[in-house]
């Protein structure tokens, strides 16, 4: 554990100095935890005077006697997801980077002949994905939470945050997701020689966060805690076969032998 | 200190290297060489425990290699073949972070990061990044990292490619002097001068073992030794003279040089050079060559490709 800690700690001194990843953590937390909130709940009540909303909000939830309640409330919803972006983008962000640098820089080889274990540095580079990923996302949900309650209660003189829902994705399926993107980067930046290539799979596992948004907003799904608990349990099934392949290709032997370096 | 029992690897269908076997003693400097591809760099890696061996054993200080990655991992030092280092931190904290991996105390590791540091001339800027230094730095600043946890036994993988001849003439006078402090020294190097001058034995590789000897051993091999003679006139006009000599297995001229390859050359260089005299020769000097390493591995390399 020693060990992971001391890579961990590197790590993170180099993380900070490099903008190419603290940057667009900086802009995505700008956007969808400041402005995208701010936006939707102080301008919902002209959304409200719109008959194609009024007819959504009947179709989604029937008659209701609080339409710019409701309406907030299903804006919480979309909100919801955009406590996942954090956990897909920074681990995708950080992994790759921190991998394809030691191709980059030829120091896999004598860092391995140290008596460091492979599972030590698997642990340390996971850590250094991890810890960061959790924290940010940690504090962008307080921020979104500081946020919506702030304008909830300007429009509509309550705070609705934090709530079950809020607490089981910020808590539960994020670091569950961190991990698996974790994971999965790390298998990927052994294939590959290009830091941005490998950064694509949080691009890719994002998708499904997008198509979520998308069928909410069709008026096809909604969100609940049955849902999020079934979506957790799932991506908790997949996290040891994750872990286990990541373990493999984190071999001593299959490092030198069979990852892709650089020429 | 180090024994190679029928080392066998492959990758793929490639053969690496193939049934190779070798012993090295305590504080012996033992040289490997061969060319490109001749499994150089597979062994080394074998021996620092970063693959294993498809068949054979390796036993260093008494451990299997297999069994005991991590002892030995912590009692050898490596230098790659590339210097690798973070190019976005200091040497120094290039040296404290690899050197933290190894079970030695914090006033020994600091003392000895400034010893090498200053050894190799890079404490000046031990807080540049390790990015600004050029090959030749990074080279040694590399070594020094090997050397940082004061290994009993240094896997070198080419320690002077990049360096200028200043420097390498350091690091040659430094691997030297690693025998005094019973240092074993295993050097992969292309630099035959290099080999011939640091090592106890050579091994001559090309997958296979070609040769172990200490450099003598090579000299006085089978190949026949070589004897220089140079006349004040063309020396054509001696070779006939000269072939009839029994023991000589070849003869070259050039103007006024004749360079015999004798076999026996304690009973024919008298013989030659009485004949020679009595015919009235201007001699201006007679002397045999030993073959330099270079000479005797590139002899040995085509000897293998000629199979």
């Amino acid at each position: 554990m020693k060990n992971a800690c001391l890579i961990f700690k590197k790590e993170i001194k180099e993380i900070i100095k490099n903008k190419n990843i603290w940057l667009p953590i900086l802009i995505i937390t700008l956007i969808f935890s400041i402005s995208l909130p701010l936006g939707f709940i102080l301008g919902s009540s002209p959304i409200l005077e719109d008959e194609d909303t009024l007819n959504f909000i009947n179709k989604v939830f029937g008659q209701v006697d609080e339409p710019l309640r409701v309406l907030i409330g299903f804006i919480l919803k979309q909100l919801l997801i955009f406590l996942l972006f954090m956990p897909a983008m920074v681990p995708s962000l950080i992994a790759p980077a921190s991998i394809i640098m030691e191709k980059e820089n030829n120091t896999l080889e004598p860092l391995l002949a140290t008596p460091l274990k492979t599972s030590e540095l698997l642990l340390g580079k996971s850590l250094t994905a991890l810890i960061p990923t959790f924290v940010i996302s940690t504090i962008n949900f307080i921020i979104l939470i500081i946020v919506v309650d702030i304008s909830a209660y300007i429009k509509l003189g309550y705070m609705p945050l934090p709530n079950a829902e809020w607490v089981i994705v910020a808590f539960l399926l994020s670091p569950i997701l961190s991990f698996i993107i974790t994971m999965a980067s790390v298998i990927v930046s052994s294939k590959s020689t290009d830091i941005r290539s490998a950064q694509g799979v949080g691009a890719v596992i994002i998708l499904p966060i997008y198509l979520i948004i998308g069928l909410q907003l069709a008026g096809l799904f909604l969100l609940n805690i049955t849902y999020l608990l079934i979506g957790s349990l799932a991506l908790l099934i997949v996290c040891p076969f994750v872990l286990r392949l990541a373990v493999k290709i984190f071999d001593r032997e299959n490092i030198l032998t069979r990852w892709k370096m650089k020429a | 200190m180090i024994t190679v029992e029928n080392l066998t690897r492959k990758f793929k269908d490639i053969t690496a290297v193939e049934n190779i076997s070798f012993d090295i003693d305590e504080s012996e400097i033992f040289g490997f060489l061969g060319p490109n591809g001749a499994g150089k760099t597979t062994t080394i890696r074998m021996l620092s425990t970063l693959i294993s061996p498809d068949s054979g054993k390796i036993t260093i200080n008494g451990k299997d290699t297999r069994s005991h990655g991590e002892y030995i991992r912590e009692i050898t030092g490596l230098l790659t073949e590339s210097p690798g280092m973070y190019e976005k931190i200091s040497a120094y904290d290039n040296l404290k972070y690899y050197s933290s991996f190894y079970n030695i105390p914090d006033d020994r590791r600091n003392k000895n990061i400034e010893k090498y540091l200053k050894m190799f001339d890079l404490w000046e800027r031990k807080d540049d990044l390790a990015g600004t230094y050029s090959k030749g730095m990074k080279q040694k600043l590399a070594l020094s990292r090997a050397l940082i946890h004061e290994p009993k036994i240094l896997l070198l993988d080419e320690p002077t490619a990049g360096l200028d001849p200043e420097s390498a003439h350091m690091v040659r006078n430094f691997i030297d002097s690693l025998k005094k402090e019973k240092t074993t020294v295993f050097l992969c190097t292309h630099n035959l001068e290099e080999a011939s001058s640091l090592s106890d034995r050579v091994c001559i590789i090309k997958k296979k073992i070609i040769r172990i000897a200490t450099l003598l051993e090579l000299q006085n091999g089978d190949r026949g030794k070589r004897v220089e003679i140079v006349f004040r006139d063309d020396a054509d006009k001696y070779t006939k003279l000269i072939k009839e000599t029994s023991h000589i297995k070849n003869i070259q001229t050039d103007k006024n040089k004749a360079m015999l390859v004798i076999e026996n050359p304690e009973i024919s260089n008298p013989i030659i050079l009485k004949k020679l005299v009595d015919s009235g020769a201007k001699i201006i000097y007679f002397n045999q060559i030993k073959a330099s390493l270079e000479e005797i591995y590139l002899d040995l390399i085509r000897d293998e490709k000629g199979k």
